[in-house]
């Protein structure tokens, strides 16, 4: 178990492409799956979390519902420009509970975190948790 | 209060009114053009949609594609993966109506398992002399799809917000739906 919640050390949410007040994107990194942002509709969806300062991150463990296709980015910058792309991958449908997957980074440096669903299950997916290994 | 984003397909045969409905719609009755002009590729239309007695509104993206079959597998590639669909038929042309079991089975290829939630639309009420479809069969075969049915003048401006008003109702009874399912999840975890 990850103790520490994203933001309690002091990474925020900074932009995500739907909102739904009821599931505010700020969920995602507060540590806990019970709470949980939705997309509210197409694809593709995205979230970048800004890190408090730049991290070497080795694991990225994502808990989520009904996303299929999942791209992440990084930079290593203070503004949202020259993101690189990090990872690419494929979760499996399942049906009735979430998806946990942990993504290897493999010690690399980044500020932000950007997550780009390219297709989801389903016309709508949520995001519980992300946490970090560094 | 939540703005929601849905994909609408509009397919039918050719020259049966898909691109005079939706710019009817997203012109709010400003723009019918009398002259025919084939679509040839797909067009895109947006336009916001209140839900009643909520906060919500549903953005709807309506694609309209080309009716011409030589034009469709050009078309097809732009559909990307539907929201929600609508099919139209002229009132005055059996064919038109023939066709759109065909529309739905290219629908479907597209929808990857998912529900998709759609509108059957009746159009040319106004040309009540030449019609060839009666209302009752239409909605038959509309239920048989699970499919909602309206009937629309896109000339005379008659009831043409009703079908992009009810497939944006059915994609936010679908939102909340999947809402609740992943609420429960944790019940269960």
């Amino acid at each position: 178990m990850t103790s520490t919640s994203l933001r309690s050390l002091g990474a925020k949410v900074v932009l995500a492409s739907s909102s739904d007040e009821a599931q505010p994107p700020q969920n995602i990194i507060d540590g806990n799956t019970d709470t949980f942002w939705m997309s509210t509709g197409m694809f593709p969806q995205e979230f970048i979390i800004r890190l408090a300062e730049s991290t070497g991150i080795d694991l990225v463990t994502i808990d989520s519902y009904n996303v299929k296709s999942l791209k992440i980015e990084k930079n290593t910058l203070d503004t949202f420009s020259d993101f690189q792309l990090v990872a690419e991958t494929e979760f499996e449908l399942t049906e009735g509970q979430l998806q946990s997957n942990a993504i290897s980074l493999k010690g690399t440096t980044a500020s932000h975190l950007r997550f780009i669903i390219t297709s989801g299950y389903d016309h709508v997916v949520s995001v519980h948790r992300v946490s970090i290994q560094t | 209060m939540v703005k929601l984003r849905a994909r609408c397909l509009l397919l039918g045969d050719a020259a049966v009114g898909k691109s005079a409905l939706s710019q009817m719609f997203s012109s709010d009755g400003a723009h019918f053009h009398k002259n025919y002009s084939m679509t040839t590729g797909v067009e895109l239309h947006t336009k916001c949609v209140n839900i009643p007695e909520t906060t919500d509104s549903v953005e709807l993206y309506i694609i309209d594609s080309a009716g011409k079959e030589i034009f469709l597998e050009f078309c097809e590639k732009m559909w990307g993966q539907p929201s929600v669909v609508c099919v139209l038929f002229d009132l005055t042309s059996q064919q038109s109506f023939d066709s759109c079991s065909q529309w739905m089975d290219r629908v479907r290829a597209h929808c990857r398992g998912m529900q998709v939630p759609g509108v059957l639309v009746g159009n040319k009420s106004d040309l009540s002399e030449r019609r060839e479809v009666q209302t009752t069969v239409a909605q038959e075969w509309a239920q048989s799809q699970g499919l909602d049915y309206q009937e629309t003048s896109a000339k005379e401006m008659e009831n043409c917000e009703a079908p992009f008003h009810s497939v944006a109702r059915a994609f936010h009874a679908l939102y909340q739906e999947r809402r609740e399912t992943i609420r429960n999840l944790h019940v269960l975890a």
